[in-house]
């Protein structure tokens, strides 16, 4: 394709997924996908700077990492479409960025009604005239196997990794799974990082009690799965020796779940209809740990999100019902890590006094 | 919060199907107190006023009705805070032994408002063909009533003087509480006040798509289309929103970016109980006008 040049495509950081949007964009698309840079303070300044006031955070997460990879070099922004606010992030934040000055070609997956198969091969063919689309469909599988291996892989981490009895072997093989995931290029090198991975990950020796504290994480959709956003609670929680279970991530939510009717029977005492986009999931998971006899419950949202706020009041029916401690996290711009720190000591400290007294 | 929506299509519905219908006083400050206390804090002003009206209705009914509306079909979603109403209210009250009704209209799952009503209704034990006819005249009450009240503002933007537009939702620029104060102000200081919301809906909705294509929400679609019809009938717009109205932050933040050389004021109202900083801000937005137009 010599006549027009590669798209220089970037979508915004979200956790570890980036590894499986470059593949995406690299083998599927052909084009070229320029990763933007790891989120620090200097994103969040730049997105709260330029967003509305009480927009949700992730807006604002979303739009310092787009101009951080406009300033990267991309020239194609791809924002998603969503159920909630986020099916109306992609038109604003193209309006902030315009008014800002910056020149980019926008694709927002909001233009589309992507119910409909034909609208799926016009994006497609949007971003390349010349992708074959059964080829495309092949490669984009792969991207989506890959989606797979790292939520597999990093649920285990998260309930394991508090236990290391080596002091960073463990963590150590962790890492190195997500850059081969980087770095990936072809399908052999993912099956090759996942074994790989699952291996190194099963030869670390555990120190781990039988029947240790465990904790249920819940939650909004991006804060619950992105690091940098919920201040790395999963880790901080993990290191007091604490098992973390986090059902919502993208596998559970949208490649082996199209639509949660069946996961909505078995909570229809508590909430009669869908409430939101992840609320019946949200809500499933919190009353399967529940009657798991889980030690206790994390609820993650971010500053304003409308559908976990309506969601809560279930989790205190659920709370009340079952006797289980919820712990409610905002996150907004502001949030400290010190802060956060602070509360998740004390509520270690609260179910483990808990757990030796019941 | 629908209530000043569906108000007439509600009453007329349960009138027909011979049942008497109860509702709360309009709003005042213990309703908003004792639905504050109700509510998680991070909730909109709106949703507690909701839940104080219905807190001041327990125990007074046989039903309260809190119906679920999701969607009228792609890209005419509500709030998501209207698919979740029923289920938090259930939960929020759930120590109280009242019982609650709903009804759900979720186009995009094929649930039309009127199969909706039809099962609810039949869940009140009323023949199907005693709900059909209940529901066709309810529905007819509510149209013409609707489009009355279109006429008599089409007839406003003819009125001599000054004329400000207001974009806001009907739960709240019609509440007694908060947002009646700024359409009375406004009549005080010999203004017009007019309504982008009360317009031709189908015809609204259509031409929101010159302001922003992808918006997704009826009633800010509804607001949108109103002010592309109207902004130059009118000499300036407010945008009136509760705190933090999810939709509005957005829809409203876009507004300001894409609709120039017209003044406008953002303004957002809260708990506060003394109107006097809003009277504040609306007398210097019509000084700001008036100058400008060398009438001051």
């Amino acid at each position: 394709m010599a006549d027009t040049p590669r798209r220089k495509i970037s979508f915004p950081r979200y956790a570890e997924y980036n590894c499986a949007f470059r593949y995406i964009v690299e083998q599927a698309l052909g084009a070229k996908y320029i990763m933007p840079p790891a989120l620090t303070k200097r994103t969040m300044a730049l997105g709260t700077k330029y967003s509305p006031d009480f927009v949700c955070t992730p807006f604002k997460t979303l739009l310092g990492s787009m101009i951080e990879s406009l300033e990267a070099g991309a020239d194609t922004l791809l924002m998603t479409h969503g159920l909630c606010r986020l099916g109306y992030y992609g038109e604003l934040l193209e309006q902030i960025l315009r008014d800002l000055g910056y020149e980019f070609d926008f694709i927002n997956l909001s233009d589309y009604d992507m119910s409909k198969k034909k609208e799926y091969i016009k994006l497609v063919r949007r971003i390349n005239p010349k992708v074959n689309p059964a080829r495309f469909l092949a490669q984009f599988m792969e991207g989506v196997r890959m989606v797979e291996y790292l939520d597999e892989i990093t649920a285990e981490y998260y309930q394991n990794c508090g236990f290391d009895a080596t002091g960073g072997e463990y963590k150590r093989a962790y890492q190195d799974f997500l850059t081969a995931m980087y770095t990936a290029r072809g399908r052999s090198d993912v099956e090759k990082g996942y074994r790989a991975a699952r291996r190194a990950l099963r030869a670390v020796p555990l120190n781990k009690p039988g029947r240790p504290l465990r904790v249920g994480i819940v939650g909004e959709f991006y804060t619950v799965m992105d690091p940098f956003s919920n201040l790395e609670l999963e880790r901080k929680l993990a290191d007091m020796r604490v098992e973390i279970h986090r059902w919502m991530n993208v596998t559970h939510q949208f490649i082996h779940h199209g639509g949660q009717k069946n996961m909505h029977v078995k909570i229809q005492d508590l909430c009669a209809y869908e409430m939101g986009p992840t609320a019946t999931a949200n809500i499933w998971f919190a009353r399967e740990c529940a009657e798991r006899r889980f030690d206790g419950l994390v609820h993650i949202k971010s500053a304003s999100c409308t559908p976990e706020i309506d969601v809560m009041p279930v989790l205190q029916t659920i709370s009340a019902d079952y006797k289980i401690p919820v712990l409610y996290l905002t996150y907004d711009a502001q949030t400290s890590d010190v802060g956060l720190q602070t509360r998740l000591e004390a509520f270690y400290d609260m179910i483990d006094m808990r757990k030796k007294v019941l | 919060m629908l209530y000043f929506r569906y108000r007439t299509l509600w009453r007329a519905f349960f009138q027909e199907l011979g049942m008497d219908t109860v509702t709360s006083a309009p709003t005042d400050r213990e309703i908003l107190e004792r639905g504050t206390a109700l509510a998680i804090d991070e909730a909109c002003l709106s949703l507690k006023i909701y839940l104080g009206h219905v807190a001041a209705l327990v125990g007074k009914c046989d039903y309260i009705l809190v119906p679920r509306v999701s969607n009228f079909g792609w890209h005419r979603s509500m709030c998501t805070r209207f698919e979740a109403m029923p289920d938090l209210t259930w939960n929020v009250f759930r120590e109280s032994g009242q019982k609650f009704l709903s009804y759900d209209v979720d186009e995009l799952m094929k649930r039309k408002e009127k199969t909706a009503f039809l099962d609810l209704g039949q869940t009140l034990g009323c023949p199907a063909k005693e709900v059909r006819r209940a529901y066709k005249a309810a529905r007819k009450a509510e149209a013409l009533q609707y489009k009355a009240r279109v006429q008599k503002q089409e007839q406003l933007y003819k009125k001599e003087g000054l004329k400000i537009l207001i974009a806001a939702h009907s739960y709240v620029i019609e509440d007694q509480y908060i947002g009646r104060a700024v359409t009375d102000y406004l009549k005080e200081a010999g203004v017009v006040p007019l309504r982008a919301d009360l317009v031709d809906r189908d015809g609204a909705i259509k031409r929101s798509r010159e302001l922003s294509p992808t918006c997704k929400w009826e009633i800010s679609r509804e607001i949108l289309g109103g002010i592309v019809q109207h902004r130059g009938d009118v000499d300036g717009i407010i945008l009136l929103s509760a705190f933090p109205c999810g939709p509005d932050a957005m829809v409203n933040e876009l507004i300001t970016r894409r609709v120039k050389g017209i003044p406008m004021l953002n303004l957002v109202l809260d708990s506060q109980t003394g109107t006097a900083g809003v009277e504040t801000r609306l007398e210097s937005f019509i000084d700001i006008i008036r100058l400008k137009e060398g009438k001051l």
